[in-house]
């Protein structure tokens, strides 16, 4: 019996190491990695692999999922690029991240892509600053995200006669006119990003574009009274109308409450109108945005481009590939037609946008115009200062007491030291 | 009588042993041991995990570390996971055992019911748990309302205060089923004279069990306080899965920390200062009980 | 008649308190199975029941995690029986041998059990890189077999230790060397010991997700508990489908556990229970 036994167990043993090693000798395409593992975001990626494939079919590409989010896929490249396995291309951030792998020597320039592309003229300026190290371009942007808009329940809207405001002033009065009707006013979710985010527009309203950038280049220091002053602007316009126990949401939860009509508002990536639409919103109809008051003419974005890691010849040919593909319009037609955001491709066919989308494209061309599109803030700054800024932020809208302030300005401020001292900021 | 064996193969014999541990202690010192001195080295230097540059720092990771906040506050909910797993789990897996030692019928059904929320990974029961905290939806605070008491329900999981005791609750559920199983079988196995022979002299329950009972039960105690305090200090999937160490890092343990400076962060830096505290501390709590088990079995060959 | 009656009334407060208590613990996994069959929009409501269960959920989840489940097996399976193995080499001396070394490098090997896995990420993934074992399953066999060696070793002790010395004796009297009565008389002897062990490193395997998630990237080689993971830290949880996979990934620990309590149980009592 027991003879019996242990010899199954060696063919199982057996079958399964033919099994297990049989794979690794398989991976001969070039790998494209990314974090856009299910939905939506996996069939842009996938549309833009299988565009790519078609009109270069001597080097291939497949798209491999890095579960999590942007700290998993950084964590895995870092593995590959110490252990000499990395991709031929991957989804980066934009800013510091991108200048990070560039200081490692990690990075391939791609100017002549880029020039192909004719990247200088196709992308928004402010979006060119971000995907370029010390004037070398190194990365191609795919979409852009704009974080500076406040969504609401159009219902809500109507039934209490409200406009959307355009002053922060407006915005308050609007809250408390609907907490006087036991309505939440502004949705919000938990974790690094959604509360800094909502930061920017009381921070921009209060130090203006140029104090904007000063922050992103470790000019301007925490302690500044005109920082205080945008928190405590954040304080009174936005914490003290959030939707209770916003902290123990993620930003689809927070979503949920727009739809389900707890809360009126709530300023996120325009991703939440993908997901609104997955409830059961129509765009313009049920939800609509106007722009967060206090940033004025600029818009904030937040990008996904594709960066490329030293490789191979056949690697770097194939991400070559790949790059110029992903910045042709049909490319990024196809990507953002699925992903819900607006082409960095400024030249990509508008009429692949939903209402949400023109409207945003416009505002977009309008602020190219007036070159006031903005990088998110926590991509400019040293990854670590970014952390930080988010995590304090977030520590100030759970608990906006004047203690806390102080203490958020203590601790940001002393991390900025540390980090001016080792030359850690740059010039974007 | 063994002392007879003659010489020549008494050194063969021992040839023997150490080419047996022979793999096991390389397997020991290439796993263990070199990343924890590679650990200690990178501590004092700045390394952003992705240059080949390193540069020396000297103490400035530990002074850096003992001046910031967090850190203190990741020690100190190791502690407090450290007095809940001591605890907690094992006296209610204790009660459970002592519920179920007298059941004739029924039992391996509600055995298997314990001891079910041990196997399931940590990435899964932090996904149910995170669901059941949700602050509307959740079933926790769906039950409170339903009974009335919604106003009472807090913010799970978003809560500074109270974060950290939410993901007890869940670790709670899932590690239960570990001291229960071991307390069954250790109640199995007691001697029933002892007992009886208490009760016989007019011991009420309480006191039989007190005198009698649970000190017989020491061996099981052992095990479930060792392998707790193993527990507390290597504590991270569920934490990081439930929470990532937040809101605004209330709460973190020493391990998400040292995860988030490292990998969030790029700071390899301080992150191996971290983990170089970890060790340390799992060092101080968790020895005693190594040095428990690595006697006593020495007692049971000699 | 009577004591029989003032027996079940004894027992029966017994009897409710277990199953309210059964009740508690089966209510997380209740609740996950009713979300994992609803659309999203009935999600929201915890206690309904879906008005049409829906498989949908079930399909996105086995589509996300269903190749991973071979991942784990082809991790596991060798994995265990290679962590045993060594457990049971390093135990054979240290239950052997007699005087201080003998101790001291028992308490050495133990030691590894302080080493809180996060500690040896870093340094661990050039190591496997510069062995060529990155993102291989046979890469998570030597890692999980070498990081098993403190607690298969513990365990494995114990249990050579209750085996009777005489038996040993007897065999070097039979003129069998030391490695012929391991191989030919101890293991044989010991597959209870062996089994349980095998049993809760299957376990531990199993759900292990750091060594996992450091050392693989690709489908070829993630396991479930990755898979699992992903969906959880992605910025956007869709509960429906991320229960579904939960409760796929918890199946085969369980149907484990069912299928092989006993060796469960002694698996937890650390191998010393006649």
């Amino acid at each position: 019996m027991s003879r019996h036994f242990s010899r199954a167990a060696l063919a199982a043993v057996g079958a399964l190491v033919a099994l297990a090693v049989q794979p690794a000798a398989a991976q001969q395409a070039s790998q494209i990695w990314t974090y856009w593992g299910s939905g939506a975001e996996l069939a842009a990626i996938q549309s833009v692999i299988d565009l790519n494939n078609k009109a270069h079919a001597d080097t291939p590409v497949e798209h491999v999922v890095i579960p999590g989010n942007t700290v998993e896929l950084r964590r895995q490249l870092q593995t590959a690029l110490l252990g000499g396995t990395p991709p031929a291309a991957y989804q980066s951030a934009m800013g510091y991240e991108i200048k990070t792998f560039v200081d490692a020597g990690q990075l391939r320039p791609i100017a002549d892509v880029w020039n192909k592309v004719k990247g200088d003229e196709i992308f928004p300026t402010g979006l060119q600053r971000v995907m370029k190290v010390d004037g070398e371009p190194y990365a191609i942007p795919l979409n852009m995200h704009v974080i500076s808009n406040i969504f609401y329940n159009k219902a809500i809207f109507e039934k209490y006669q409200i406009t959307p405001p355009t002053t922060m002033a407006e915005l308050a009065a609007v809250c408390e006119k609907l907490e006087a009707e036991k309505i939440g006013c502004l949705a919000n979710g938990g974790g690094y990003f959604w509360s800094l985010y909502n930061f920017y527009a009381p921070l921009v309203s209060v130090v203006g574009v140029d104090g904007y950038f000063q922050i992103a280049r470790g000019e301007m220091s925490f302690t500044d009274p005109k920082f205080k002053q945008a928190l405590e602007l954040y304080r009174d316009t936005y914490v003290k109308h959030y939707l209770a126990n916003w902290s123990g949401k993620t930003w689809a939860q927070g979503g949920d409450d727009v739809f389900a009509g707890r809360a009126a508002m709530m300023q996120i990536g325009d991703w939440v109108s993908g997901y609104l639409k997955d409830l059961g919103f129509k765009p313009g109809e049920d939800y609509d945005y106007f722009p967060a008051p206090g940033v004025g003419k600029a818009v904030l974005i937040q990008v996904d481009a594709i960066a490329t890691p030293n490789g191979s010849e056949t690697s770097n040919a194939a991400a070559d590939n790949f790059l110029t593909t992903a910045a042709s319009p049909e490319a990024q037609g196809a990507f953002n037609l699925h992903k819900g955001s607006i082409a960095a491709n400024l030249k990509t066919d508008p009429s692949i946008y939903d209402y949400i989308g023109q409207k945003t494209y416009a505002t977009m061309q309008a602020a190219e115009s007036d070159n006031a599109v903005l990088p998110n803030l926590f991509f400019l700054l040293p990854t670590e200062l970014g952390s930080e800024f988010g995590a304090q932020i977030e520590r100030f809208a759970i608990d906006p007491s004047d203690e806390t302030l102080a203490s958020v300005v203590e601790k940001l401020e002393s991390v900025r030291v540390e980090l001016v001292d080792q030359g850690a900021f740059v010039t974007w | 009588m063994a002392k007879e064996k003659p010489a020549p193969y008494e050194r063969g014999i021992w040839v023997v042993y150490l080419l047996f541990l022979a793999l096991p202690v390389a397997f020991f010192l290439v796993f263990y041991v070199y990343p924890v001195i590679d650990t200690v080295l990178t501590s004092f230097q700045r390394w952003n995990g992705l240059s080949p540059r390193r540069v020396d720092v000297g103490w400035r990771n530990y002074l850096a570390l003992f001046d910031d906040g967090r850190f203190w506050n990741s020690l100190l909910n190791n502690v407090r996971w450290l007095v809940f797993y001591l605890f907690v789990p094992n006296a209610v897996g204790l009660g459970l055992a002592l519920l179920l030692d007298r059941m004739t019928k029924g039992q391996s059904f509600f055995k298997i019911i314990y001891f079910l929320p041990y196997t399931i990974p940590p990435v899964a029961v932090a996904a149910i748990w995170r669901w059941l905290y949700e602050p509307n939806a959740g079933l926790l605070t769906s039950t409170l309302s339903a009974v009335g008491l919604g106003a009472l329900a807090p913010n799970w999981l978003g809560d500074p205060a109270i974060s950290t005791y939410s993901v007890m609750g869940a670790a709670l559920w899932w590690s239960v089923g570990f001291s229960f199983i071991v307390y069954y079988a250790g109640l199995k196995n007691l001697p029933q004279e002892c007992i009886e022979a208490a009760r016989i002299d007019g011991a009420n329950a309480w006191q039989a069990f007190w005198k009698v009972t649970f000190p017989l039960l020491w061996p099981s105690t052992a095990i479930a306080l060792g392998m707790s305090s193993v527990d507390a200090m290597r504590l991270f999937d569920i934490v990081w899965a439930m929470t990532g160490g937040g809101p605004a890092y209330s709460s973190d343990v020493l391990a998400t920390q040292m995860y988030d400076v490292a990998f969030g962060r790029l700071n390899m830096g301080e992150a191996s200062a971290i983990a170089v505290c970890l060790l340390v501390a799992a060092a101080i709590v968790v020895m005693p009980f190594i040095v428990f088990m690595s006697r006593r079995v020495a007692r049971g060959v000699e | 008649m009577s004591s029989r009656l003032s027996h079940i009334a004894v027992r029966s407060p017994r009897y409710a308190a277990a199953a309210v208590i059964a009740l508690l613990f089966v209510v997380p996994i209740l609740v996950a199975l009713n979300t994992s069959l609803k659309t999203p929009a009935e999600i929201v409501d915890v206690f309904a029941l879906p008005s049409a269960p829906q498989l949908e959920n079930y399909r996105i989840a086995w589509a996300q995690i269903g190749r991973s489940f071979l991942n784990s097996a082809a991790i596991t399976i060798p994995g265990v029986m290679f962590s045993v193995a060594i457990g049971a080499v390093a135990a054979f001396p240290l239950a052997q041998m007699k005087g201080r070394a003998n101790r001291v490098i028992y308490f050495i090997l133990l030691t590894g059990m302080l080493v809180p896995y996060q500690i040896v990420q870093i340094p661990l993934f050039s190591l496997m890189r510069q062995l060529g074992l990155y993102n291989t399953i046979p890469g998570m066999w030597l890692v999980h077999a070498a990081y098993g060696v403190p607690i298969c070793t513990f365990f494995m002790r114990n249990f050579f230790a209750s085996v009777p010395r005489s038996l040993f004796e007897a065999a070097l009297l039979d003129g069998c060397g030391p490695a012929r009565y391991f191989f030919s008389v101890l293991l044989p002897a010991s597959t209870s010991g062996l089994s349980a062990l095998a049993i809760i490193q299957s376990r531990a395997i199993w759900n292990d997700l750091l060594f996992a998630m450091t050392l693989t990237n690709s489908q070829d080689a993630r396991p479930v508990t990755v898979e699992l993971s992903a969906l959880t830290s992605s910025l956007q949880i869709q509960y429906g489908p991320l229960m579904a996979a939960t409760l796929l990934s918890i199946v085969p620990v369980v149907v484990a556990y069912l299928l092989f309590q006993k060796a469960f149980v002694r698996g937890m009592l650390g191998g010393s229970s006649k």
